[in-house]
């Protein structure tokens, strides 16, 4: 193991099961403070159900989460964010009928709290902590490029810049744990490799553990100090992307594909 | 709770059965399109309404004969629909669910008042398509209970009904094919089913339905705009708290309404709906997808 | 930037316009200025209502069809604190709000696990069960015969029983209550009311509570209707259940979806808009003898609006609505995930 100190997120024997059909089955993984661990797998093998679970949409049939040593597999989905941990989606779940800038206030509701009248009644306090919001959005919106769109209502905006927004309206609640949902997904070589980049530079500059799940292997490869391998719900696989690429059962997983 | 024993509730549960079939038979139309469309209509009973006042046209006016009024009815609702579909929910669907769903509030408005405006508002005896005796059980020596010929016929058609379309939808390619758009329009699409034409078609044949609704509710409730308020409200009801896509959900929900509604009427009628909804508001908080219906989870 | 109390001058305009109506009417020969300010004072009270159902629909995307049944609730408590209990009109005003804006709450509970069909019919049966909960216990609420010769409003000892006087109460009511729904809808409330609407999982994520937002939003807009019901019954000074029927609930979605959904001015746009329809419906020669023409009016400018300006009136003027866009993918229906 390459980091010494205690699991930031561990999973125990995490297990999923829609009627019959077993999505994840006895999963342990565990991602360690300021890792970036991968988590692959063909299509269909339980990644997002992984990060479902995490987020809690899902309620696991057995097994535990465990965030920075507390449970958390029974509490309800909205705390997830207060815990720390942030995530962004595969097909992306912006609110779409806001702005840039509003969607990122939004992505602070967690962290900055208020409440109807003081809100109603604009009082100083509410005002204070808009203010506040304002700015800090805005400090994440120049660091990821996107001050042009900051008024933009984010329906009309392109894919790759809605999923720039997603990723900032994540990083906007300061979490310690970000779990990426495939973010190179729809991107030409170029913006990978800017993305690549910029995930790592977050990483420093946040200090922020991440969870990737990612199809494109070069983004994984080049990312991730640590990869675990899906098949049907099942760990095949484990170790660095030197050792997995060379594991045998992880081959016979992607026959076909070039690992 | 002296009073529970001391109903007559053979009767009340007959009188129940008559009522709320009257409201599965409504129901089928709202299932239907639903189930197709994607829509909770509100024009259901108006629709239904609608067509009776032509049968009433047809048959009074022009004093055709019962069976030939009853399917050139058919072919007038089956037409209205489809034109409902075509001009109206085709473009209110490109926006959210709330826009279809304000349509077709705005169709029950504007039927409510055409008839209105075209027949007035006077209540008016609709042809019994049976006549004769009611039926009578004998329980006791002292006691029967009475079904009348009317009822019987209603029930009869509701559960008929309900077997051709479980039929249709679980056999005929149409049927498929709509349950195919129900489930998912783009995937319907690329698969090469005309979209567009089975949503019509939806739209149709569940004002067609509408249309036997009208035809069989107008005797017992007479004609005139409002006679399907409370039954299409008690409708959508019976509907939803079946499930809402499931069509045996919608008789036994509608039958059920309809024995609370006759017990209710018994003993509290002036709580008669309060009763209905508290109960449906229930059953919803356990059951959020109705007594026959599935929960759907959103992928993400 | 958003932080003054009138962020236009265009409004500020707006507002002092209609507080000199009263002089204004009647300055014009032929006007009959006491009934053209009672339906002014109508069409406010159920812009009120409108306001309070526009951040419901519009902005925290759950669904009502009862809300004449919280304008009974406002109206029914705050007829009986003042006549059956002597309770002083500038008390009983807020306390019916509060009133119902418990039953919304209570409301918005089964609501926390429907939606969509399911909701409708909720919301529609509530609306219905409370003229007959009225019936029900007429010795409180004067059953079906309703409550006559309410006690005027007065305040602070000055009855107010010229119309023009009602109207000054009514306008200052609404013009605190639509600064309120403004800066609701610009605030960290009303952003998770909108993330609600767009996307539940993303609100979730971001760490929306949807069961104490979407409660929030329930008692909010019957607190809304709830102030509305009393002002209502002090102004016509008689009620009874036929006031409240589904139709006032249908005409009530009809106003801020015409006026423009998610918009705060569309709301009481679109009640001032509905009001005077028929009213001027009603003069035209021909029209005249259609009766219940407004019902067919109302249907067909529901259904105008939507499929050509689903933006309502609002959506023609400003930019500042917020349309309610279509679903991101086209609506597959959701199955099991993996």
């Amino acid at each position: 193991m390459s980091a010494p100190s205690a699991p930031l997120l561990e999973l125990r024997g995490l297990t999923m099961r829609f009627g019959g059909l077993v999505a994840v089955l006895d999963l342990d993984l565990a991602v360690y403070p300021g890792e970036i661990v991968g988590l692959i797998g063909p299509n269909g093998a339980g990644k997002t159900t992984v990060f479902n679970c995490i987020s809690r949409f899902y309620t696991p049939v057995g097994g535990e989460i465990l965030f920075d040593g507390q449970p958390m597999t029974r509490i309800p989905a909205y705390q997830v964010v207060r815990r720390g941990i942030a995530r962004t989606f595969q097909n992306v779940e912006l609110c779409r009928s806001m702005t840039t800038l509003d969607n990122l206030l939004v992505g602070q509701h967690a962290t900055k709290p208020g409440g109807l009248l003081g809100d109603g009644l604009r009082l100083p306090g509410a005002r204070r902590r808009e203010a506040k919001a304002v700015a800090w959005a805005e400090e994440i919106l120049a660091l990821l490029d996107l001050t042009p769109y900051r008024d933009r209502v984010v329906a009309g905006l392109p894919f790759g810049v809605q999923k720039r927004v997603e990723l900032a309206r994540a990083l906007v609640s300061r979490p310690r744990l970000l779990l990426l949902d495939e973010p190179a997904a729809g991107a030409d070589t170029h913006e990978t490799a800017e993305l690549t980049g910029l995930i790592r530079r977050l990483r420093e500059q946040f200090d922020v553990s991440i969870l990737l799940v990612e199809h494109d292997m070069a983004v994984v490869m080049g990312l991730c100090q640590r990869i675990a391998v899906l098949d049907f719900g099942r760990k095949i696989a484990e170790g660095t992307p030197a050792e997995v690429r060379s594991h045998p059962a992880v081959i016979e997983a992607y026959l076909g594909e070039k690992v | 709770m002296a009073w529970l024993t001391t109903l007559p509730w053979g009767q009340l549960i007959i009188n129940g059965i008559a009522l709320g079939s009257l409201y599965a038979l409504t129901a089928f139309g709202i299932v239907l399109i639903y189930k197709t469309t994607d829509v909770l209509t509100f024009g259901q009973g108006e629709l239904a309404m609608f067509s009776a006042f032509i049968a009433f046209t047809l048959l009074d006016r022009l004093k055709l004969p019962f069976p030939v009024a009853f399917v050139l009815t058919l072919v007038f609702a089956l037409g209205l629909g489809a034109v409902v579909e075509r001009v109206l929910m085709r473009r209110a669907q490109q926006g959210s669910i709330l826009n279809s769903i304000i349509v077709t509030i705005g169709l029950a408005l504007v039927l409510v008042g055409m008839a209105g405006f075209i027949w007035g508002y006077e209540v008016r005896p609709f042809p019994d398509p049976v006549t004769g005796p009611p039926f009578l059980f004998r329980v006791s020596p002292t006691q029967n209970l009475v079904l009348t010929q009317l009822s019987a016929v209603i029930l009869a058609v509701t559960l008929v009904l309900m077997l051709l379309l479980f039929a249709f939808f679980r056999f005929s390619l149409v049927g498929i094919a709509m349950r195919a758009v129900a489930q998912n329009r783009v995937a319907a699409r690329l698969m090469g089913i005309p979209v567009d034409r089975i949503n019509a078609l939806g739209w149709g044949v569940g004002a067609a339905l509408g249309a036997v609704t009208g035809m069989l509710i107008a005797p017992t409730n007479s004609l005139f705009p409002n006679m399907m308020g409370d039954v299409a409200i008690k409708a959508y009801a019976g509907a939803v708290l079946g499930g809402i896509t499931s069509l045996p959900g919608a008789v036994v929900g509608g039958l059920l309404l309809g024995i609370i509604d006759s017990v209710a009427g018994f003993q509290a009628p002036e709580l008669r709906t309060t009763i209905a909804f508290t109960l449906l508001v229930i059953v919803l908080v356990i059951r959020p997808a109705g007594l026959l219906g599935r929960r759907e989870i959103k992928k993400v | 930037m958003r932080q003054s109390l009138f962020p236009h001058p265009k409004s500020l305009l707006l507002v002092l316009a209609a507080a000199l109506l009263p002089p204004l009417l009647g300055v014009i020969p032929g006007i009959p200025v006491g009934y053209v300010l009672y339906l002014v004072c109508l069409a406010l009270i159920y812009a009120i209502v409108a306001l309070g159902l526009n951040l419901l629909i519009g902005y925290a995307g759950q669904f009502s069809l009862g809300h004449a049944g919280f304008l009974a609730i406002g109206a029914y408590a705050s007829a009986v604190l003042t006549q059956r209990f002597g309770w002083p009109f500038l008390l009983a005003l807020p306390m019916a709000g509060l009133l119902t804006a418990a039953v919304g709450f209570l409301l918005g509970l089964p609501a926390l696990r429907l939606s969509g069909p399911y909701l409708a019919l909720v919301t529609l049966g509530f609306g219905l069960s409370i003229p007959q909960l009225v019936l029900w216990r007429g010795e409180l609420t004067g059953g079906a015969g309703g409550l006559r010769d309410l006690p005027p409003a007065s305040v602070l000892g000055l009855e107010l029983r010229s119309e023009s006087a009602y109207y000054y109460l009514v306008f200052l009511v609404i013009v605190a209550l639509t600064l309120f729904a403004r800066n609701v809808v610009q605030s960290h409330t009303g952003r998770a009311f909108i993330a609600i609407r767009d996307s539940e999982i993303a609100a979730q994520a971001m760490g929306v509570n949807l069961t104490r937002y979407k409660t929030t939003a329930f008692a909010l807009s019957a607190f809304y209707a709830g102030v509305a019901g009393s002002l209502y019954a002090h102004l016509i000074r008689f009620i009874s259940p036929e006031s409240f029927t589904v139709i006032l609930s249908v005409e009530f979605l009809t106003m801020i979806v015409v006026g423009g959904l998610g918009s705060v001015s569309g709301s009481i746009v679109g009640a001032l808009f509905l009001t005077a329809l028929p009213e001027v419906f009603a003069r035209l020669p021909v029209l005249k003898d259609f009766k219940n023409l407004f019902i067919v009016v109302f249907g067909a400018v529901l259904i105008l609006t939507i499929l050509f300006f689903p933006r309502g009136l609002a959506g023609a003027w400003s930019t500042r609505t917020r349309p309610i866009p279509p679903p991101a993918e086209p609506a597959a229906r959701p199955q099991e995930a993996v």
